[in-house]
Formats: structure tokens, C-alpha cells, sequence
């Protein structure tokens, strides 16, 4: 059974190495193509099934059958299903969408073989143990995505990925660093292992390794686009083709929020903080606290304040997709101050619990609503080839259904009941009210206001009044409808039907912050 | 070798390999400072193909810094015979593993940067950063469906490329000819 653990990684690089050869295919090739996507999604879901109800938790799998600390090792826990889970599902809306949505040429000469390798990326950073390997992982995610942002390779494009692939060269440099010094001090590159070592280490001899973590941390922040690391953002986005907008801010960015939950909260939460600074017995996390929490409101206020100038939808959506990662860090941040002094265990069940579960349930609400929007946008630049705000308008008239996924995108990120927006903004303002904590209220407050703006200001712009002259000449090809229309439907059944979402990522918070339970999993062997 | 006896060896063997010969350790730390200098100093450039330079240099000195994590006086770890080395005087394997895999890695980056940089070239006619500047408005994103898809035929110095990343479909004429007006 626990091979099942490798099942989507596997999938998704064959379906990569399938498609090279079907280029004079074309047909063939994007039926593959799609064909592996369905196949991820059965392989995930197959693998959620087994670690929620068959294994207690976890499935370990030993590559090579090494042993634990000194191979690499794979595991899926609560945590990591569900961001496979949210990956699955916009990976296969997003296929749907290249099918029509990426020119002809384009699909027959590279971009079914790199996307796919890019869901290899995605799959092996969710599941790695092992610190070097996640930098593995990113690199082959990264290595994919480069390609993909200058896709169309036109002026704007490559100088877009101009700036996103040296920004993210320098970060794996970094990266790199951050590891090397985490082996030369901890003497391990297992994270369950740097767990168990660090939680013995006295606190007078930790803060070489607290260096060492905040590198590795401003790298993640790099990945999740957080301020003061968002420049590379809006033009990535802008100049991404329509599906791989969708990806790279739906499933990407929360890799880097994934790294930055497993790293805190599984391995850096045990180790002591030296006495001084944060006061007697503290942990990392008493560091990483307030830093998020200035990090959270950075992203809330430049995300939010840069989409309300924008003239085109998608530069709107990029600025937003920066706003609403900072929505995610937010409870996160609160999370981290509450965790008790060193050497204490974190509760199964109280504000840290919450906090990670608020920023799991925001994350997987982004990933579907912000990919929606930009299947939305790419449609609407497909058909008409533009999206400045001065050439929409009256598209709610032209094309109903695809306005209303449209909204229903925008309500679910502004947080309107019963989409499933509603409950992640209803955590992370209950994070803030239990934790008593007047700054975190009102910066959800602003950021939520600002949402409303630039939302309102889209919707008016764009989909609202008569019809424009390009608008009204376009017709949209209806495989796009069908795509922005199922993630519509299936974000309103994610809010109705809400308990699932919020028992899979409560359990995801629970085994985040259950470092013994994953030491054990992770070094009592493979069952 | 039981786990927890591989488990002491690796961790020994950094803080013993670097008792043995601080000069060594000395000179690579001055070098490595050195690298990161001028590596952060050619990213700093205006000029494009500087920066490639310096993000080369900056991941080499970073896959050195890496090897010296492992301890560089050790001899090499092979298991003779039976007879265990003594784990004071071996080099901790491991590190160098990693920077194979990472040098792999930097050698596909670089190549990508490079390629990238000739693209920029070409679609823009320089490759200093200043100077790259907005794209006029009608290309990029929007020139997808534009009718003027089939503007003027590439003349001058840009060669247009055919085979690449699937660009020929959208921008027949490519800009690289064109010397794009900053302002």
C-alpha cells in the first residue's frame, strides 16, 4: 500500500515522457495528455483515500528501500493529500483549458511534456521528507515554469521571465546555502530526523541553525510571492498563458506555503530559542511569528491596493492573487505566537490547530476561485485579445454563464456565504477575535474592503453594462465556459457541503504541528 | 554499520575535519567570500549577460561552500577490507553527492538564462535592463489575436527563430529587428 505514495508522482512524469514523441499527433497527444490529468486526480484521490481511512496518518515510502534517515523518503500525510488534492483538481481544469486555450503550435511542440513536468515538480515537493530533495523538487517545478512563463516569448514575456527566473536562480543559490549549512550544524537533511535532533539541542547552541531557517524561509516567501518578495509576480502572471496563470497561482504559489507550514511548524517548532530576545523558554516560531504577522500585512496592503489601479483583468487578478496569499499567512502568523514555550507540546485542538487550518481552508479557496478567474481571463483574451478594462465591458450580457463563474469567483474570494470563501474569511477573522488580537481584525478588515474594491471595480468594468464592440462581435469557444463553469459549481458545492473541506484540513493542521507523530512515522521504518 | 553508528560519523565529522587544518579552511573561506563579491556585483549590472555571469558564479561558489560543509581533510571514506575508517579521518561523503546533483541542476539553469537572454535580445534589441522598458502596448499577451500578426518580415540583424518554445505561431515577425523605442 505504500507504494501508492509514488503512484502520482509516476503518473504524471509518464504522461510527460508520452506526450514527447506525439507531436505529429496532435490529437493524440492532447488526448494523453488530458488522459494523464484524469489519471492524477484517480492516482491522488486513491492516495487520499488510503492515508485518511486505510493507514492511521501516514504512508511512508523509502526510496530504494534506504532507511530512513540516511535515504530519501517520501510521505503522505493529511497535510500533503490535501494540497495534492487542490493540485489534482486545478491541474486537470487547467489541461482542460490548454486543450483550446494555447495556440496549436505551441501544444505540439513543448507544452504538454513541460507542464506535466511541472506537475512532477509540484507532486515531489509535497511529498518529500527530505530537505535536499525538496530543493530538488522545486527545481524541476521551477525548471518547468520558467519555460512556461515566456511561453508566448513576445517582448513583455520574455522580460517577465526575465525577472522571474533570476529572481528564482538566486533563491535556489540561496536555498542551497540554507541546506548546506542545516546539514553542517544538524547533521541531517531528513526533516523528521532534524526534528528529533533539534528538539535535544540545548537552546544556548540553536542559533545558528535559526539563521539558517530564516534563509530557507525567505526562499518559501519567494515561491508564495509574500511581501517584500512579490516583485516577480504581476508580470509572471501577466505574461503565463491563461492555464498556467491558473497553476502558478492556485497550486505554485501554495508550495511555498506548504514548505513554510512543514518546515515551521513540523521541524523548527521544537527547537528552543536562545533566552533573551523573545523572553525564556520560546521557540522558533516566537521569531517567526512577528515577522509573518509584517509580512501578511505587507502582502493584505500592496496586494490589495495595487489591483484596485489596474487597467487590465489579469494585472487585477496577479495584484490580488499577492493580497490574498497575505489572507493566508495572516491566521498562520497567529498561529505561530501561539505556540507554547519549548519542550512543550502543541495541543491537538486549540489556536494553532485553527489557525493552520484557516490558512489550509483559505489556500485551497484561492487555489479553485483565483485559477477560475484566470480561466475567465484567458477566455476572455483568447476570444477578443485583450483585457484591458477599456475594451470589456458587457460581457455578463454576451456570455452569461461565463460572467457568473466570473462571479462567483470574485464572491468567493471577497467571501460571500455559502461559497466556500465564506468559511475561509470566517476563520481567519475567528483566528484573529481568539487570539484577542485587534491588528490582525483589522488588516483581514482593510484587506477584505479592498477586495470588494477591485472586485466591484472588475465586475463593473468588465462584465457589467452594453455590451462593447469587441464583446459584442465574440463569441467564446465553449470548452472555456465549461471549465470556469464546473469550478463555479464545484466552489458553491465546496461551500454548501463545507464539512469535508474543513475535517481534511483540520486533520492537515493537526499533522502539521504533530512533529513526534511524524518523527515516528518518518523513522520507525517503512510498515 | 548500524544506523545510529552511521548517524555519529556524520555528524563528527565537520567539526573534526576542521580542527585538522585551519589554514585550508582559512584560504577556501577567504575565496568563497571572494565569489559571493563579485557575484553580487556582476547581478548588480545593467547588462544582461553580466548578470547570467554573476547568478553562474554565485551557484559555483554556493556548490563550493557546499563541499566544505562536509569537511575537506578527510581522507576518502571507503570501507577496506572489512576494516572500519575511523571516523575522525574521513570526508562526510554526502555533501559531495549533493553537488553533483546540484551542479546538474546549475548547468540546465544557466543554459536556460542564456537562451533566455538571446530572446531578450531579440525581441527587444538590447540587452541592457534599463533600457528594456515596456513593451508598446498592442504586443504581449493581447498580440495573440491581433490582427497584425503577420507584420513586417524580420530584416536586419535579429535572425528569426523557428524552432523555439513554440513562439512562431503568434509572433511571425520578430521584434528583434525592430530596435524597440524606450519611451
Amino acid at each position: 500500500m505504500t507504494d501508492l505514495v509514488v503512484a502520482p508522482l509516476l503518473v504524471a512524469l509518464f504522461t510527460a515522457i508520452a506526450t514527447l514523441p506525439l507531436r505529429s499527433a496532435q490529437r493524440v497527444q492532447q488526448a494523453v495528455s488530458v488522459f494523464g490529468g484524469v489519471l492524477y486526480l484517480v492516482a491522488v484521490a486513491a492516495l487520499v483515500r488510503a492515508v485518511r481511512v486505510d493507514a492511521d496518518g501516514y504512508l511512508v515510502y523509502e526510496l530504494s528501500n534506504w532507511e530512513a534517515p540516511f535515504g530519501i523518503t517520501l510521505v503522505a500525510d493529511d497535510l500533503s493529500v490535501l494540497m495534492l488534492g487542490l493540485a489534482a483538481v486545478v491541474s486537470l481544469a487547467a489541461l482542460v483549458f490548454s486543450v483550446r486555450g494555447i495556440p496549436e503550435v505551441g501544444q505540439r511542440i513543448s507544452y504538454h511534456p513541460l507542464y506535466h513536468l511541472m506537475v512532477v515538480g509540484i507532486t515531489g515537493s509535497f511529498l518529500t521528507a527530505d530537505v535536499f530533495n525538496l530543493f530538488v523538487w522545486f527545481e524541476v517545478m521551477l525548471m518547468s515554469s520558467y519555460v512556461l512563463v515566456v511561453f508566448y516569448s513576445g517582448p513583455d514575456e520574455t522580460r517577465a521571465a526575465l525577472h522571474y527566473a533570476f529572481l528564482n536562480l538566486l533563491g535556489s543559490a540561496v536555498m542551497l546555502l540554507a541546506i548546506g549549512g542545516l546539514y553542517a550544524t544538524t547533521g541531517t537533511l531528513n526533516m523528521a530526523d532534524m526534528a528529533e535532533y533539534l528538539a535535544t539541542v540545548p537552546a544556548s547552541q540553536t542559533t545558528p541553525v535559526l539563521g539558517l531557517s530564516a534563509l530557507l524561509f525567505a526562499v518559501f516567501a519567494l515561491k508564495a510571492g509574500i511581501v517584500p518578495f512579490q516583485f516577480w509576480v504581476p508580470d509572471a502572471y501577466r505574461a503565463a498563458p491563461a492555464p498556467v496563470a491558473a497553476m502558478l497561482a492556485g497550486v505554485v504559489k501554495k508550495v511555498g506555503v506548504y514548505a513554510i507550514v512543514r518546515l515551521l511548524f513540523t521541524v523548527f517548532s521544537v527547537a528552543a530559542l536562545p533566552p533573551g530576545l523573545f523572553g525564556e523558554n520560546a521557540t522558533f516560531l516566537a521569531f517567526y511569528g512577528p515577522v509573518l504577522l509584517v509580512m501578511a500585512i505587507g502582502s493584505v496592503v500592496v496586494g490589495g491596493l495595487g489591483a484596485v489601479g489596474r487597467e487590465d483583468l489579469d494585472g487585477l487578478l496577479a495584484y490580488s492573487s499577492i493580497g490574498q496569499v497575505g489572507f493566508i499567512v495572516l491566521p498562520l502568523a497567529v498561529a505561530a505566537s501561539a505556540v507554547p514555550g519549548a519542550g512543550a507540546e502543541i495541543p491537538r485542538e486549540g489556536l494553532v490547530t485553527l489557525g493552520i487550518t484557516a490558512a489550509l481552508v483559505y489556500s485551497v479557496n484561492h487555489g479553485l476561485a483565483k485559477s477560475l478567474l484566470f480561466f475567465v481571463s484567458g477566455a476572455l483574451s483568447r476570444t477578443l485579445g485583450t483585457v484591458r478594462f477599456d475594451a470589456l465591458g458587457g460581457v455578463s450580457e454576451r456570455n452569461p454563464t461565463l460572467a457568473g463563474s466570473f462571479f462567483v469567483g470574485a464572491l468567493a474570494l471577497i467571501g460571500i456565504p455559502p461559497l466556500s470563501g465564506f468559511f475561509g474569511k470566517l476563520l481567519v477573522f475567528d483566528v484573529g477575535a481568539q487570539a484577542g488580537s485587534t491588528v490582525v481584525l483589522a488588516v483581514a478588515l482593510a484587506g477584505a474592503i479592498l477586495t470588494i474594491a477591485y472586485f466591484t471595480l472588475a465586475w463593473s468594468r468588465g462584465f457589467w453594462g452594453p455590451p462593447s464592440d469587441a464583446v459584442a462581435g465574440a463569441s467564446v469557444d465553449r470548452s472555456f465556459v465549461l471549465v470556469a463553469a464546473v469550478l463555479a459549481v464545484s466552489i458553491v458545492v465546496l461551500g454548501v457541503g463545507f464539512g469535508p473541506l474543513y475535517d481534511l484540513s483540520y486533520a492537515g493542521a493537526q499533522a502539521a504541528t504533530e512533529t513526534q507523530g511524524y518523527v515516528d512515522a518518518v523513522l520507525g521504518g517503512s510498515q | 554499520m548500524t544506523p545510529t553508528a552511521l548517524s555519529t560519523v556524520f555528524t563528527a565529522i565537520p567539526l573534526q575535519a576542521s580542527a585538522q587544518s585551519p589554514n585550508t579552511q582559512f584560504v577556501i573561506a577567504v575565496v568563497l567570500g571572494l565569489l559571493f563579491a563579485i557575484g553580487t556585483f556582476l547581478v548588480l549590472r545593467r547588462d544582461v549577460v553580466r548578470v547570467v555571469w554573476g547568478i553562474a558564479i554565485i551557484s559555483q561558489a554556493t556548490n563550493m561552500y557546499l563541499v566544505t560543509m562536509g569537511g575537506i581533510a578527510g581522507s576518502v571514506p571507503i570501507l577496506a577490507h572489512g576494516a572500519t575508517p575511523d571516523p575522525a579521518t574521513v570526508s562526510n561523503p554526502l555533501v559531495q553527492a549533493l553537488v553533483l546533483t546540484a551542479i546538474v541542476i546549475g548547468f540546465g539553469t544557466t543554459a536556460f538564462a542564456l537562451v533566455l537572454t538571446y530572446r531578450v535580445y531579440e525581441e527587444h534589441g538590447t540587452i541592457d535592463l534599463a533600457e528594456l522598458g515596456a513593451a508598446p502596448p498592442e504586443s504581449g499577451v493581447s498580440a495573440m489575436t491581433d490582427s497584425s500578426i503577420d507584420g513586417p518580415e524580420a530584416t536586419g540583424d535579429g535572425e528569426p527563430v523557428t524552432d523555439d518554445d513554440g513562439d512562431t505561431d503568434r509572433h511571425g515577425g520578430p521584434a528583434g529587428s525592430t530596435e524597440v523605442a524606450d519611451d
